[in-house]
């Protein structure tokens, strides 16, 4: 008796066992919580039936759920547009399209999802990379969504907005926001040294250097961690003071760095790193440049408008801050005045592909992109978008881009993701010369080769 | 007690599919593919031992990481074990306060790597951090050292982040002296032992599975450290801290070079294999001291 008992015992713990294995590999069906569907997302192997029981699921409801993992939460900027406009989305098209949000904090960390999801062939229904540009290296898992254009919604666009969303003439991408980057300046600091205005050439900004430093000031915000992006910006305006640089500026992919325009860029930035900027600027990352900006540390910072308004936020700034600060082209005319990558689809169905687009012409909409521009700074890709509501720093900075000389794209949009990270690495060895400008080029197209 | 075979295998079998599921498989996918060239963009190709020979042959970037890693795990092994078994054998005297270490000494092992990396870079930090606050202090001039990303001092101030914090050696080496049977510790006193001769031979070959099972953690430890080094120095300056797992990484997410990625994955497979051999040798880690 005691045998069989034991027998019994021992069968059902077996059976649980099982059952307990099976449940933890098995799909989760259709589920309202965004985790589910994450871990749905990643089980590429039942891939298949997952996608014919939601479909099933689906049809029985009439929404069609689509995943749309973002980037655009905690303490990004574009957080509380996004969870407005979602909201307003779900208000008027909750009935008919359900979008499974999946929150991944940090840009760096989404594109690293979005290439793991690529590796197994599940992206997402629709994403968008906050600008990196992923759509060289995925092209055969996005749809082609040209088709799905329509005259009004091109129109309304910018063509440069498309142009960096498209490749040989069809569109891959939706854009939604486009960069007008130049430099920010503290006028106080810059009137203390005795000087009226921004800088025209090079030449009179290394001369403007000298005089901040002259008067105990250190002149610039730099950074080299996470590409250096306040510090590559103003390796890239270097770059475009002639026509042949201009024209690599605005080049996809480049693979050869070894130019006299990119080694004379190169030069400067070993210059500003070793005279002009402060000891942090070496490993430092983008919050480190911005501060010292915000403390009025330094007196410049190459950035974008969706920082100005942290110049009115009096948690970050000393109160009147925003006053003290004046907009600028980079020398020689030059400013950042591209599209941005924007919204790129990977359904697998035409009933999620339509639902995807539907949710991106939402997000699109010309009142999404004048809530865009209000609420983050960010300037809208739409052309006809305007609004009154806005700093009048972020005017000013439109402005400048309208009457720019020369207009580049930003280097994380067109050169190649393993580029944009060697520049991390190899800028504290230029900044303390440890390497030549020459080998700096050189160490920059000996990885871009690797493509 | 007698335990019929089919039992056995029956309460195995869940644990085995999932292991065969979980690691078993993947690791045969990866051992597979790293003999592909396969990239992003749809390029999947056989290319037999192309991988491993440009690995070998003319990747100087593999062999710095191969280096790094190596010299790193050597490091741990050694020093931090050292240092770890070390502490061990002052607080199992257990002298006034020893808990309160022990438990201090435990702190760094529970932090998170991202919240580590952040506050190492805050204290090795050139402009504002403790260390240079410290050593200007001391020394009355202004010292402003970049400690992670000048070429020289960078794999120093990267050791550091793991070296010296053998909280976890010292938990597993204390509850090892603690199993020593006092029988034996007498009989050595009685014998006229001192407490140092005590420590180094009875108490420290008593320990030996213990100090090997630590070695083996932390060896393989270096063979897997990803956090520590891609939050503050991402490998840089150049490919200065660079080693193998964040290699992996910028292979596979940077260059989209699947196979090659692969590739080193298959290498830190065998090196963990290799490692865990060895040890268990050097520490004669199945033979039983009494």
């Amino acid at each position: 008796m005691k045998e069989r008992l034991t027998k019994l015992i021992t069968v059902i713990l077996v059976c649980v066992l099982f059952a307990g294995l099976l449940a933890g590999c098995s799909s989760s069906g259709k589920g309202d919580d965004v985790a589910t569907d994450t871990k749905k997302e990643e089980k590429t192997t039942e891939k298949k039936e997952d996608t014919e029981s939601a479909a099933q699921t689906e049809e029985s409801s009439g929404v069609v759920e689509i995943n749309f993992p973002t980037s655009w939460v905690g303490v990004s900027s574009n957080t509380e547009w996004f969870n407005d406009r979602l909201a307003a989305f779900n208000e008027q098209y909750g009935d008919k399209i359900k979008v499974n949000v999946e929150e991944i904090a940090g840009d760096q960390a989404y594109v690293d999802k979005m290439k793991v999801l690529y590796s197994s062939n599940s992206l997402p229904d629709v994403f968008s990379t906050g600008g990196y540009n992923l759509i060289d290296s995925m092209k055969d898992q996005l749809v082609d969504i040209t088709d799905y254009i329509d005259e009004e919604w091109y129109n309304s666009n910018s063509e440069v907005c498309w142009d960096v969303n498209s490749r040989d003439g069809r569109i891959y991408g939706v854009p939604y926001s486009r960069q007008v980057i130049g430099y920010f300046y503290n006028k106080d600091l810059f009137a203390q040294a005795g000087i009226t205005e921004p800088a025209k050439t090079w030449d009179e900004f290394f001369e403007q250097c000298d005089k901040l430093l002259a008067a105990g000031i250190t002149p610039l915000s730099m950074d080299t961690a996470d590409s250096g992006w306040v510090t590559s910006l103003m390796l890239g305006a270097m770059i475009a003071q002639t026509e042949e640089g201009e024209e690599f500026m605005n080049t996809l992919q480049p693979k050869d760095y070894n130019r006299e325009d990119f080694i004379q860029a190169a030069t400067m930035i070993q210059e500003m790193f070793q005279k002009y900027t402060t000891a942090d600027a070496v490993g430092g990352k983008y919050e480190n440049a911005a501060s010292n900006f915000f403390m009025e540390e330094t007196a410049i910072i190459a950035n974008g408008p969706w920082m100005v308004s942290d110049f009115y936020d009096e948690n970050m700034v000393e109160a009147g801050f925003a006053e003290k600060v004046g907009t600028a082209m980079f020398p020689g005319g030059v400013m950042y005045n591209s599209g941005k990558i924007g919204f790129n689809f990977a359904s697998k169905t035409e009933e999620k592909l339509k639902a995807s687009i539907e949710f991106v012409r939402f997000l699109t909409s010309e009142e999404s992109q004048k809530k865009l521009l209000e609420m983050t700074g960010d300037i809208p890709s739409n052309i006809n978008v305007v609004s009154d509501q806005v700093y009048p720093l972020i005017n000013e900075v439109i402005e400048n881009g309208n009457k720019a000389s020369r207009n580049i794209n930003d280097f994380q949009s067109l050169w190649y993701a393993n580029v944009v990270d060697e520049i991390s690495v190899q800028y504290p060895l230029l900044a303390q010369g440890e390497i030549t400008p020459e080998q700096f080029a050189d160490a920059l197209s000996a990885v871009a080769k690797v493509n | 007690m007698r335990v019929k075979k089919r039992y056995m295998v029956f309460f195995l079998l869940p644990c085995i599919l999932l292991f065969a599921l979980v690691y078993l498989l993947p690791i045969i996918i990866v051992l597979f593919t790293s003999f592909y060239e396969w990239k992003a963009g749809g390029i999947f190709q056989f290319i037999g031992l192309d991988n491993y020979i440009k690995a070998i042959l003319e990747d100087t970037r593999m062999h710095t990481a191969l280096k790094n890693t190596g010299i790193w795990a050597l490091l741990q092994s050694v020093i931090h074990v050292g240092i770890g078994t070390t502490t061990a054998l002052l607080l199992s005297r257990r002298r006034k306060g020893w808990k309160l270490l022990r438990t201090v000494y435990m702190i760094p092992n529970v932090i998170s790597a991202s919240a580590l990396g952040v506050i190492f870079l805050n204290v090795f930090n050139p402009k504002y951090g403790l260390v240079n606050s410290f050593i200007s202090l001391v020394t009355g001039e202004k010292f402003a050292k970049n400690w992670y990303f000048d070429q020289n001092s960078a794999f120093f101030t990267v050791t550091l982040s793991w070296l010296l914090y053998a909280g976890l050696v010292t938990i597993l080496v204390l509850a090892g002296l603690a199993s020593i049977s006092e029988d034996v510790l007498e009989a050595a006193k009685i014998d006229g032992a001192s407490t140092l001769q005590i420590d180094l031979f009875i108490r420290l070959p008593l320990t030996r599975t213990v100090i090997g099972t630590s070695v083996i953690i932390a060896a393989t430890s270096m063979l897997r450290e990803f956090e520590l080094i891609y939050l503050t120095t991402n490998g840089g300056p150049g490919i200065t801290t660079l080693n193998l797992p964040l290699y992996l990484y910028k292979t596979s997410l940077m260059d989209n070079n699947y196979g090659y990625a692969n590739m080193m994955g298959v290498v830190l497979i065998i090196l963990g294999v290799i490692a865990v051999f060895a040890i268990n040798k050097i520490f004669r880690m199945n033979e039983a001291d009494y």
